[in-house]
């Protein structure tokens, strides 16, 4: 099963409906919440190159964003 | 062929959709997703019903009710509409049949359209502002706020949306600066009592314009000009939060419906019909003048059933 980390902020709309997504089809994930977790932050804004939450990491490939499409894409979903 | 294509799924779409549902036609409701732009608002006030609701519950409960009717709403989510056009018509464009088209490339016919498609955010379109999209620039404060702790932050916009970008900001930024283009602030008064209370409001700065996003690999400021005397000031930040009111979703009706300077769909208020027969429209896409959630769904049922006159008028 592909490995899923999710950076998150909790006020964030479109984090919570990738969790909702991820949750659906029965995908496991680690989240991380940037408001609380400055090294999670970092690693965020390193890995993507942006600021922007939610950025989701699928075996290392980074998507910044709740694209459905691409989710469902990376990992196989119907 | 559908009776109606409702294209938009936020608060006028989805209440469009309920009706006609219910008047048994056969609809078709094509949306990117639903609940509209206050999705991303934590906590809606003024939701008749609901004293405290987020955008995301709402729009939960929005989406729940149009799938409550398979039989006869067929819904493609998520699935962007880019342009109508009419595939036949009688004499003075009665009885057309209109064609649809998304951004998958499909194509869906209906005797009536119902234009939801709402707005979305307008952007300052200054050199630096793109390509710092997410790189500092940043769009909803609600969602990034805490990405910018302990980080020098400016507002663009003193509407309701400005000043609540910097009630986001305040347990998270060191400083705000917020800059407005006219000569006062246009947010609630009582919003506008509450932030100047808090010391990490800086500066309120009028009568702005925005020349530049100046940056790196990231935003290391923002070039403002000031309207009366036309100096140049640089304010050293990291961030910059955009809230500057939205453009309408209009597009893709742009070459059959009459719109006002702005872009928006004008409508005639009492019936929600365009200036094109059989094409009504609702909600933030048209020109009526307060975009609220429950306008947007009162006109929204309007214009469904004037959708359904028309139908039962030319049959």
């Amino acid at each position: 099963m592909a490995k899923v980390k999710i950076y998150t902020t909790t006020t964030c709309v479109y984090c919570k409906m990738a969790k909702e997504f991820f949750k659906k089809n029965n995908v496991e994930y680690e989240e991380l919440d940037v408001a609380k977790d400055a090294n999670a932050r970092d690693e965020m804004i390193q890995k993507s190159g942006q600021m922007g939450v939610p950025v989701i990491d699928i075996d290392g490939k980074v998507i910044i964003g709740f694209d459905e499409p691409e989710l469902k894409k990376v990992l196989n979903l119907p | 062929m559908y009776d109606v294509i409702i294209i938009g799924g936020g608060p006028a779409g989805c209440a469009a959709t309920v009706y006609t549902a219910r008047k048994k036609l056969k609809t078709l409701l094509i949306t990117e997703s639903f609940g509209g732009q206050s999705i991303v608002s934590d906590d809606v006030q003024n939701w008749i019903g609901e004293k405290h609701i987020s955008g995301f519950d709402l729009a939960k409960k929005m989406e729940d009710h149009v799938r409550n009717f398979p039989t006869d709403v067929d819904i493609k989510a998520p699935e962007l509409a880019v342009g109508i056009k009419t595939l036949n018509c009688q004499p003075d464009k009665q009885n057309c049949i209109f064609e649809v088209i998304s951004d998958k490339g499909n194509k869906y016919e209906g005797k009536t359209i119902i234009l939801t498609a709402g707005a979305r955010r307008r952007k300052l379109g200054i050199p630096g502002e793109k390509e710092f999209d997410g790189k500092g620039v940043a769009y909803c404060s609600t969602c990034d706020a805490p990405l910018f702790a302990e980080k020098k932050v400016a507002v663009v916009g003193g509407g309701n949306a400005g000043l609540e970008a910097v009630q986001d900001l305040f347990p998270y930024a060191e400083e705000i600066y917020l800059l407005e283009y006219s000569e006062k602030l246009k947010g609630d008064p009582i919003t506008q009592e509450e932030i100047k209370k808090n010391p990490k409001l800086k500066e309120i700065i009028f009568n702005t314009e925005t020349v530049r996003v100046n940056g790196d690999k990231f935003v290391t400021g923002l070039i403002y000009k000031n309207r009366l005397s036309g100096e140049e000031k640089e304010l050293k930040v990291e961030g910059v939060f955009i809230e500057i009111g939205s453009v309408p979703n209009s597009e893709m009706a742009k070459y059959l419906v009459e719109l006002d300077k702005w872009g928006q769909v004008k409508i005639d208020s009492k019936y929600a019909t365009t200036s094109y027969p059989g094409i009504f429209a609702a909600g933030d896409v048209t020109d009526d003048p307060f975009k609220q959630n429950n306008i947007s769904m009162g006109d929204g049922v309007k214009a469904a059933l004037s959708a359904y006159a028309y139908l039962l008028q030319n049959k």
